[in-house]
């Protein structure tokens, strides 16, 4: 065994060697413990070792980092470390003013934006007790739920590539791609999208976006049942979910875990229903619950909520009120002091928010409660006892979108 | 609803309940936290199961803990505020104990406002790196200037009550180059010193 | 022209190098006519000729090497063009498209640009194992080839034990795949190389236990051997008479060739890359490569063991009786003499220059120069397919090589197809597959043959 070089070049100078800490190859942190959970954590017992995940691993949606105690191929305990995307959000709505704020939350959630942008939006609504326009609502309603679609479109593609499925992904994105070219059509952008105003939305319906939607919809439901056939049917796909990170009702609600995560576990929360908005109340759609709380029941609910979206987008079609797209309200706008809570259940959970105003035209607080975050935090009691194969399987059920887990 | 939470927590209430919307608002004193939240979670007649939100505030006084909880029971959110946690040394109570799904949005809090939650079993930054001093979301932490070397250092936090371990490294914190003359002038508070790290 | 004008300094880099190739090619052109004409290639061509006849099976092994080689690039390349355009197809989308026609060549670049990259050495490796690693798994998979029939009499060496050589040598790729996960550094590789150890070493049982009932039915160890044993109509391919040995067989050579779903020793969802997580360059290349052979090795031996080797599916002797055709060599290059030289140099320019001139006579659109092009391709389309059908009607290597590629890449296809279908599986599930299922079903396999040949035997009583 030849000896192991320790001596690397500094990174600040070239021609300096510096004897490196054995943690540049471990994850053990190179100060002390924070906490006891920390102390707890990186203290390995006899056949435990560190496996750092991320930041920059293939499927772990993006820059989070995972440090797995792995003891084998067997996950033991394992310690999420977030930041690595954070942007201060919050705090740079603080200094701009309303309507900045709607473009600073905007790429919080990038696979669904529109729901992320929503937030400054309604508190701002609600602050100054604003009747929106119905043909707003129902836009804002049938946009959200276009959004939804392509988002859990994702999901699944996501779901199976973790699993090491190549070809679902491209299927998830053929849909995603039509909702998104649709929806640039609507609102000019294909990620980001800008679109809602406080007191409405930006822009009319047009003739584009409906004729692109009316064709979509013509045979939606055809497709997406050939898409999810692949994986649906699969042995393999349904042996790598199926009892995989089982999550009771009691353990959803104690973990406070939302959207198509909590509903997988058989109970019906959802904010459409709970706390009904924009056009939801004049909707008729289920909610979709199954029992078992696994992986395979998470996918398969988000399955599900496709074709209750696709219900929704019907209604609100066949329903479209004539009228303004948006309230009279002046463009220099000073919101009245107050606080105000909203929250809209987007394809991750209750996307909320807090809102304080000091009566001028900035937030004093905007704080941004991302479904991701919260959902998140439940992979350390879902993956330990498991293999390191479905930490990613089980991560991936969740659906953390790190945009907005990072905030 | 209004009427039910006066009469159960008649005493426990730092201030009157309102109703703002389709918001319930309660007051709630720092010690008085868990035995409400419990009652609030446990109770046939509340049953507010689900944590909407929880969040630290800083009014720029005074430093609040802000919780959003929903029931089946009820068709509005209910917002439970712990008011006037002092801006050195805010320290609340936990509701991991209840939630331990609470665990990261209180350990956000702290990053953020350095809000500091008793009985939390890991309550250490969860943005900002570990060798970070200062609490960005506050309301003295300006924010043109690079974030680390803010004047808004707050309270020096937990992370440095803790011994050292033997086998451990050494921190190494990074310190911030003493800010010059030519620093514009609104951020006249220089920090005083720079701390060494704890030997 | 201006490209003959130009200085050398001025020219392109295509220029530099074709130009300096196009002037050896006239010079050596010249040299071989004279040397001709005076008589020294005749006396070299003696020379030669002894030196080989004294040596001969040394040279055979040097040519077979060679060839065998010479032949995995090509082929690896193909399946690498083929796994990105089949997995396209199924993802609908187009797949490579921009270097060549229909992207040909995208596999052939993305192997130049492999060889472009920096080749770095991680710090705390092991670096001279580091280094043998990828070439170990590399031989492992090229030297299988040594014993493939390819085609009648076109085999690198019949040895009389050649399906146990074949697992021997196969069974080494776990060593390098071992050593380039140990000598990494790096905690993704270790893992990857253990798990690379654990499977192939598992899989290696059934792979090995299914052909049992076929090496009892032929007789022989030989792959020549085995493939006789298989000639006339499709029906006489063992597949037919061990179909549950070619399931156990084809489900352990997806495992033994790290394929999908069983691909879990290099799985980029979970361990980034597995044992090559570390390795860049040629030195990954080479791991790649050796992936993409032993793709082929492993279509290669099913269809040896199970579809009848270069067999093709009818019996042609009685439709070539019925015919009066017999295969054979029909035409003799050696009996051509300088004339043929002579046709290839002035000929080919001649037919060329007249079908430019009908193409640039009959469609106006085009210039002389697209003419040319055109004619040029139309040209050897034309003459590779006539030396094609030539070879196919004359040799009988030709025909079982086509037959044989067929069948190979037909399995390199279902390879690349389950690729493009199937998710991974886990650990636990693929080592429970092997033992629980997989090992049993062979041996009961052989258990069952071997019954069955002896019930045969007392009743025929031979």
């Amino acid at each position: 065994m030849t000896e192991v070089k320790t001596e690397v070049r500094s990174l600040d100078d070239p021609n300096i060697w510096v004897d490196t800490p054995a943690t540049i190859y471990d994850a053990i942190p190179p100060y002390p413990p924070r906490t006891e959970r920390e102390a707890e954590f990186y203290h390995l017992r006899d056949g435990e070792m560190l496996l750092n995940l991320g930041p920059q691993h293939p499927s772990t949606h993006g820059v989070l980092r995972v440090v797995l105690k792995i003891d084998g191929e067997r996950v033991v305990d394992l310690d999420p470390v977030l930041g690595y995307l954070h942007r201060g959000v919050e705090k740079l709505c603080e200094v701009g003013d309303w309507h900045i704020a709607i473009s600073q939350c905007d790429p919080l959630e990038y696979v669904a934006s529109l729901f992320s942008e929503a937030m400054p939006v309604m508190a701002a609504e609600k602050l100054l007790d604003l009747q929106v326009p119905k043909r707003a609502q129902y836009i804002r309603t049938l946009v959200w739920e276009l959004n939804r679609i392509a988002s859990h479109g994702l999901f699944i593609g996501w779901l199976a590539l973790d699993l090491g499925g190549l070809t679902p992904l491209l299927y998830g994105f053929i849909e995603r791609d039509e909702i998104v070219e649709m929806l640039a059509s609507l609102t000019g952008q294909r990620m980001l999208f800008n679109y809602l105003r406080i007191g409405g939305v930006n822009r009319d319906l047009n003739h584009d976006f409906l004729s692109r939607l009316g064709d979509w919809m013509s045979r939606a439901a055809v497709e997406l049942e050939q898409e999810t056939r692949l994986l649906n049917e699969n042995e393999i796909f349904i042996r790598r979910t199926k009892g995989m990170g089982v999550m009771t009702p009691e353990m959803a609600l104690r973990m406070r875990v939302t959207g198509p995560n909590l509903r997988a576990a058989g109970i019906p929360y959802d904010i459409r229903r709970a706390h009904p908005y924009a056009a939801y109340p004049d909707m008729e759609f289920d909610i979709p619950t199954r029992a078992e709380g696994d992986s395979y029941a998470r996918y398969m609910l988000r399955v599900d909520e496709i074709r209750e979206s696709i219900k929704i987008i019907d209604q609100c079609l066949h329903e479209m009120p004539d009228g303004p797209i948006m309230a009279r309200i002046p463009r220099l706008i000073r919101i009245p002091p107050g606080r105000a809570f909203v929250a809209v259940e987007s394809p991750r959970g209750e996307y909320a928010c807090y809102a304080m105003s000091d009566g001028s035209d900035q937030p004093f607080r905007l704080r941004i409660s991302d479904p991701s975050f919260w959902n998140l935090q439940s992979v350390g009691e879902l993956v330990p006892g498991n293999l390191i194969a479905d930490t990613m399987a089980v991560m991936a059920s969740l659906d953390p979108v790190m945009g907005g887990v990072d905030k | 609803m209004k009427r039910r939470l006066e009469q159960v927590f008649a005493d426990q209430f730092a201030a009157p309940v309102r109703q703002i919307n389709d918001q319930t608002e309660i007051w709630v004193n720092a010690k008085d936290l868990p035995a409400v939240m419990t009652r609030l979670h446990d109770d046939e007649q509340f049953e507010f199961e689900i944590l909407a939100d929880l969040c630290g505030v800083d009014t720029g006084t005074e430093m609040w803990s802000v919780y959003h909880l929903w029931s089946p029971r009820s068709p509005d959110w209910l917002r439970v505020i712990v008011p006037s946690l002092k801006r050195d040394d805010p320290r609340v109570p936990s509701v991991t104990f209840i939630w331990p799904g609470a665990e990261w949005p209180e350990r956000e809090a702290y990053d953020m406002f350095g809000i500091i939650y008793e009985g939390n079993r890991d309550l250490r930054r969860i943005y900002m790196p570990p060798d970070y001093t200062s609490f960005p979301l506050r309301k003295d932490f300006l924010l043109p200037d690079d974030a680390s070397r803010s004047p808004g250092e707050g309270v020096r936090h937990v992370e440095q009550t803790h011994q050292p371990a033997e086998n451990m490294r050494q921190p190494q914190i990074r310190m911030a180059p003493q800010l010059g003359d030519n620093q514009i002038s609104t951020l006249s508070q220089l920090p005083e010193e720079t701390e060494a790290p704890p030997a | 022209m201006s490209v003959i004008t130009r200085p050398f300094q001025r020219m392109t880099l295509a220029g530099k190098i074709i130009v300096p190739l196009l002037i050896l090619g006239a010079v050596l052109t010249v040299l071989l006519l004279v040397a001709w004409e005076i008589g020294l290639i005749p006396w070299l061509i003696d020379i030669v000729a002894d030196v080989v006849t004294s040596n001969i099976d040394i040279v055979r092994f040097i040519i077979a090497a060679t060839a065998i080689l010479l032949f995995t690039v090509p082929t690896a390349f193909v399946i690498i063009f083929m796994e990105l355009k089949v997995i396209a197809f199924l993802a609908s989308r187009i797949g490579p498209n921009r270097t060549g026609p229909w992207g040909i060549l995208a596999s052939t670049v993305a192997g130049f640009k492999v060889l472009a990259k920096e080749d770095y050495t991680p710090t705390g490796a092991d670096a001279p194992v580091f280094t043998v690693a990828p070439i170990v798994t590399y031989l492992a998979a090229v030297l299988t080839l040594l014993v493939i029939p390819f085609a009648p009499g076109l085999v690198g060496y019949d040895m009389n034990i050649g399906l146990l050589y074949f697992f021997a040598v196969s069974g080494l790729s776990v060593v390098g795949l071992m050593m380039g996960g140990w000598a990494s550094f790096n905690k993704y590789s270790l893992l990857g190389g253990l798990r690379a150890a654990a499977q192939i070493v598992s899989y290696e049982l059934p792979l090995v236990l299914a052909p049992v009932g076929v090496i009892m039915l032929a007789g022989t160890l030989s792959l020549n051997g085995i493939v006789e044993h298989q000639s006339g109509w499709f029906w006489n391919w063992y597949v037919f008479q061990q179909p549950l040995a070619f399931i156990v067989f084809f489900i352990a050579a997806t495992a033994e060739g790290n394929r999908t779903p069983f691909d879990l020793t290099e799985a980029d969802s979970e361990i980034v890359a597995g044992f090559a997580t570390e390795y860049s360059g040629m030195r990954f290349g080479f791991f790649f490569f050796a992936e993409y052979v032993g793709v082929f090795v492993l279509s290669a031996l099913t269809t040896v063991l199970f579809f009848g080797g270069w067999n093709s599916p009818i019996d042609p002797r009685p439709i070539l009786d019925f015919f009066n055709v017999s295969i054979g060599q029909t035409m003799n290059l050696a009996n051509l003499d300088i004339w043929l030289l002579w046709a290839l140099v002035i000929g080919v320019p001649l037919i060329i220059a007249a079908a430019t001139f009908v193409i640039y006579t009959f469609n106006s659109s085009w210039g002389i120069i697209k003419s040319a092009v055109v004619a040029f391709i139309l040209f050897n389309v034309f003459a590779i397919s006539a030396v094609a059908i030539w070879a196919f009607i004359s040799f009988e290597v030709v025909v079982g090589l086509f037959w044989f590629l067929l069948k190979a890449f037909t399995f390199a296809f279902v390879f690349v197809w389950m690729r493009g279908t199937l998710p991974r599986v886990r650990i636990d599930q693929l080592m429970g597959f092997a033992w629980k299922w997989l090992i049993e079903i062979s041996l009961l396999n052989a258990f069952v043959t071997a019954g069955a040949i002896l019930v045969v035997q007392q009743v025929t009583g031979s």
